[in-house]
């Protein structure tokens, strides 16, 4: 072809041209302010907030017991609370699993149009806003709140229980927002299923529990997993949902990375246990990618 | 799943049953709050006194304050207006400007190949991966470091970080289900790159484009926790007003305010997921 190279370099241009948009704002407004952070979490705390540039790897210490003993002591309840965080992650992720488990299959037997409107039903509180969310589930489980109200009107309870400002309300509340992260990918995983070989396990006399757990289980992992990832990254980091559902009782690292910020502007300290849900999620990301390559590789 | 278990029908009946279960969990909550909005009970929203729009009224500034406790929860209308507006001005130049960056990367992305491809998916992923109060921060400590005072211009840059990898998922699903003989042919007849871009191109992808450019509104209208690192003092968005007033209690003016919000909300969630859906 004669036009060949002008053709090619005027694509490249093309190419360069899309693309510097995205490399600039993500360069410059993603990659290098994690990179800062990164570098403050191994700073000194300035005296009056703002950091001094000195090597101080103490903001992890502090969590993970080397303290430098003349400012700090070592404080378990940083660990405390940085396991209990990962806990209350996955107990939201374990139930908004089995919550979502059975709708994927209930939705994906639907024939269209009620299918797709169905879907948009699920999808759609996403969009509500996080806060007003929170705010429904304030109402609902407050001691003078519609549970108790229906409960004590039904003679079920004498005195209202007390379920709001505790680790329950924290997961019941994050359940609730995440929801549509956790059913989404399993829907679409049970939706591609190949239901011959659930009828074939039928066929060769397995009875449907094992049918489950051989036939149907196995081959909703994909699902399971891409789910649970996303329900429970956002729920590790969460500092919203136990701000007002956990009150004081219930503290998430989240909690305390935002009063590292906002109040006793301990900044490379709370860049730290920022690194710290980072490292999580990364850990968990790099499981699910070297997971899915090797069962790629299987099918393969 | 048809016609293979022998309990099949009683399977399925149970799945229908659970199906309203679980639909009824994602809506009662906000059905409650729309309900206790017109509650006239000021003092507990879960018992019902009779029918109000006096808490919609007091937010407009229709409605005049009884009681001194009530004041001290009621913002004046000049003030959720100013408010409002911010988060619209934020949405609005945020979603536009992650709409440019979101939909030239996926058109790179479908269209193109390079080396580096595999890298941008995965830093395109990235912002919507990790947790909203590490961005937050991140970007908290960035702003300061370089001096930059915030205020909206930092939430809206902010904004657009992450709003790009929305904008970026839609469009490249549109992009993915398109034809593409129809851009080979126009530039076979010819045609530029920038002409069969506007001619073929963009047309073909308009609604992934406007679907994803209302998605990207509507999550940047609702974001609370990036938006509470890095706003400044003169810059509250509706969300962290909303935030300031749970602070301060319940109060069925909030409830009211709520339900204004989730309203708007579900209406432009739903015109953007009707174009994202749209089949090419």
């Amino acid at each position: 072809m004669a036009f060949g190279k002008t053709a090619d370099s005027r694509r490249r241009q093309g190419l360069v041209l899309l693309l510097s948009p995205v490399t600039l704002l993500l360069g410059v407004f993603f990659l290098i302010p994690l990179g800062i952070m990164i570098v403050y979490s191994f700073l000194e705390p300035g005296l009056y907030g703002g950091v001094e540039w000195n090597w101080y790897p103490y903001n992890y210490g502090r969590i993970i017991g080397w303290p430098l003993n003349d400012y700090e002591t070592f404080e378990p309840i940083y660990l405390s609370i940085f396991l209990g965080s990962v806990k209350i992650a996955l107990l939201t992720v374990l139930v908004s699993l089995l919550i979502c488990y059975p709708a994927a299959f209930w939705v994906s037997r639907m024939s269209e149009p009620r299918k797709s409107f169905v879907l948009f039903l699920i999808t759609l509180p996403f969009f509500a806003n996080l806060l007003v969310r929170i705010y429904a589930w304030l109402l609902l489980l407050r001691p003078s709140g519609f549970i108790n109200m229906a409960l004590e009107s039904l003679g079920l309870i004498a005195q209202p229980l007390d379920m709001l400002f505790s680790s329950f309300a924290v997961i019941v509340g994050m359940v609730y927002i995440f929801t549509p992260f956790m059913f989404l990918p399993i829907y679409a995983n049970v939706e591609k299923l190949d239901f011959s070989l659930v009828r074939a396990s039928q066929d060769l006399g397995a009875p449907p529990v094992q049918t489950f757990l051989r036939v149907i289980l196995p081959l909703t992992v994909p699902g399971i997993a891409g789910g649970s990832i996303i329900v429970f990254i956002p729920a590790l980091g969460n500092f919203i949902v136990p701000a007002f559902l956990g009150g004081s009782k219930v503290q998430m690292t989240g909690n305390l990375i935002e009063r590292s910020f906002l109040q006793s502007r301990d900044w490379p300290f709370g860049a730290a246990l920022s690194l710290l849900i980072m490292g999580s999620v990364v850990i968990i990301v790099m499981f699910q990618v070297i997971r899915s390559t090797r069962q790629n590789r299987g099918a393969a | 799943m048809r016609k293979f278990l022998p309990s099949f029908k009683l399977l399925s009946g149970l799945l229908n049953v659970y199906g309203l279960v679980f639909l009824t969990f994602l809506y009662m909550p906000l059905g409650l709050i729309v309900l206790y909005s017109f509650n006239a009970n000021p003092i507990n929203m879960a018992v019902w006194t009779g029918f109000t729009f006096d808490w919609y009224a007091t937010i407009f500034g229709g409605a005049a304050v009884e009681t001194t406790f009530d004041a001290a929860f009621t913002e004046s209308p000049e003030r959720i207006f100013e408010v409002v507006k911010n988060s619209f001005l934020v949405a609005f130049t945020a979603a536009s400007i992650a709409t440019i960056v979101g939909t030239a990367t996926a058109i790179a992305i479908a269209r193109y190949n390079f080396i580096t491809k595999r890298f941008y998916q995965a830093l395109l992923l990235l912002p919507m991966l990790i947790p909203d109060i590490v961005l937050g921060i991140s970007l908290l400590i960035f702003f300061v470091g370089i001096g930059f005072e915030l205020g909206l211009m930092t939430i809206i840059v902010g904004h657009v970080t992450f709003l790009s990898s929305y904008v970026f998922v839609v469009v490249s699903a549109r992009l993915a289900g398109m034809d593409t003989t129809l851009e080979q042919a126009s530039a076979d007849l010819g045609a530029g790159p920038v002409t069969t871009f506007r001619r073929v191109t963009l047309p073909q992808i308009m609604p992934g484009v406007v679907g994803g450019f209302l998605l990207a509104f509507i999550i940047s209208l609702d974001d609370v926790v990036i938006t509470y690192f890095i706003a400044g003092v003169g810059s509250q968005t509706l969300p962290l007003f909303i935030l300031a007033m749970m602070r301060r209690g319940i109060r069925p003016q909030i409830t009211a305010l709520a339900v204004l919000i989730l309203l708007f909300s579900f209406v432009v969630a739903t015109v953007g997921l009707l174009l994202r859906n749209r089949k090419p």
